[in-house]
């Protein structure tokens, strides 16, 4: 049973060190900042583990993903799965940032 | 799912068709993942878990982490060979130096040679030594290099233009758990008598994870 | 806790089949190779992906591996290895 992070040895393309590179944007700067708190010795609200636990259980999935967005997917089930939030304050929430970003309004 | 149909609503953004060709990668997040994204910090901040500071400063703090970190102490490894010893046999103490906390995680630094040439990679997902480097590159993280970098590592060299003699020993680094891996390069020829600084204009990133060589004198300014 | 292994020490990579979050990948279970160095004793990652303390305790190894034990086909140099981190719990002696 290899997961579908399990990459080593598998066929695959080539590498193109030019064009497979970007600058983080501040989109993704911010997940990683985020993973960094919630990983981060005071908090401690999640380990590392748990959260590659959740990018793998994407199944097929898992190859879709930008890298950043699985982080993030993963986090946010963390989440739920810990009881921060449920999943009913979630949907409310996307729900109100949705039409906030569909009203082109920069409220965060 | 099939990749070829458009599905846009969603956050499919595959990095690759089913016959492993990749597709550029798209850093602009799609709307869903901007939703999320929002959504997931500000409950957060709202269950008073993070603050909108802490988000500020975690982003500067990554914002802080550079390989210019790396160089300087690859530099100083080929400058000070107390510094050396320290930093292969006890590499906390010497990242102390520099302020940098590897915690969890602990720095392994490999050493190229004459006879071996080193290079990371982190198959299972991307674990990488941020304190010292920063974000990895996207490469690093795509499918493409954590396959193939295990089975035909002199391949994958090649692509980044690094050609290694057969009768050098290229030693891959799968970097899968606790520890995270810097390469120490080879100090070229022609820099007797730099100081760190100008030595440390010579070490690259791709240098640091073994894919590149460090640049020549003749390729910096004075 | 004491090392099981020593550096130098030839050991195999168990060949099984595990649910959930593990770090010894596929490609070299089964596999041959020495050990390298003690890299020491850490969390249970099985155990701190599901939320756990990752106690007890796992001694991890660095282990080195020949090409050719991991890949029929290499066809890199033939001294070529590759040295990964397995815990203590994936390793038998040979």
């Amino acid at each position: 049973m290899r997961g579908p992070q399990d990459y080593g040895g598998m066929p695959a393309g080539p590498v193109d060190p030019e064009k497979h590179e970007h600058v983080p944007t501040h989109w993704e700067k911010t997940v990683d900042a985020m993973m960094m708190l919630l990983f981060d010795q005071r908090r401690r609200l999640a380990r590392v583990d748990e959260s590659r636990r959740m990018q793998e259980a994407l199944g097929d999935d898992y190859h879709k993903y930008p890298y950043y967005e699985r982080w993030l997917q993963a986090i946010s089930w963390l989440m739920l799965e810990k009881g921060v939030y449920s999943q009913e304050e979630l949907e409310a929430k996307k729900a109100e940032v949705r039409a906030r970003l569909e009203a082109g309004s920069h409220g965060s | 799912m099939s990749e070829t149909h458009d599905h846009s609503h969603d956050h499919d953004h595959p990095t690759h068709t089913h016959d492993g060709k990749p597709i550029q990668e798209d850093p602009l997040p799609s709307l869903e993942a901007q939703i999320l994204e929002a959504s997931v910090r500000e409950l957060l901040i709202e269950k008073g878990v993070i603050s909108s500071d802490d988000v500020r400063r975690a982003i500067d703090q990554v914002e802080s982490r550079t390989p210019a970190l790396g160089a300087k102490i690859v530099a100083r490894a080929w400058d000070d060979p107390a510094f050396k010893e320290t930093l292969m046999s006890d590499s906390d103490e010497a990242l102390m130096a520099f302020g940098i906390d590897m915690r969890p995680t602990e720095l392994c630094v490999v050493e190229n040679t004459d006879d071996v040439h080193n290079m990371v990679v982190c198959t299972l997902c991307s674990c990488y030594p941020r304190p010292v480097l920063g974000i990895p590159p996207a490469w690093y993280k795509r499918r493409d290099y954590r396959s193939r970098a295990v089975r035909e590592p002199r391949a994958i060299l090649r692509e980044f233009g690094t050609d290694i003699p057969e009768q050098k020993q290229v030693r891959v680094h799968d970097s899968n758990a606790d520890l995270r891996y810097l390469v120490l390069p080879q100090r070229p020829d022609g820099t007797e008598g730099w100081d760190q600084e100008k030595l440390a204009r010579l070490v690259t990133r791709d240098a640091m994870i073994g894919v590149s060589d460090v640049l020549e004198p003749a390729d910096i300014d004075d | 806790m004491d090392p099981k292994f020593q550096p130098g020490d030839s050991v195999q990579v168990l060949h099984r089949d595990q649910p959930g979050h593990v770090r010894t990948p596929m490609y070299v279970r089964g596999k041959l190779g020495v050990i390298e160095r003690i890299v020491g004793s850490f969390p249970n990652p099985e155990l701190l992906a599901v939320g756990h303390s990752g106690l007890p305790y796992k001694m991890l190894y660095r282990v080195n591996f020949k090409q050719g034990e991991l890949w029929e086909d290499y066809d890199g140099a033939p001294d070529d290895t590759l040295e990964i981190e397995i815990y203590e719990h994936w390793l038998a002696p040979v």
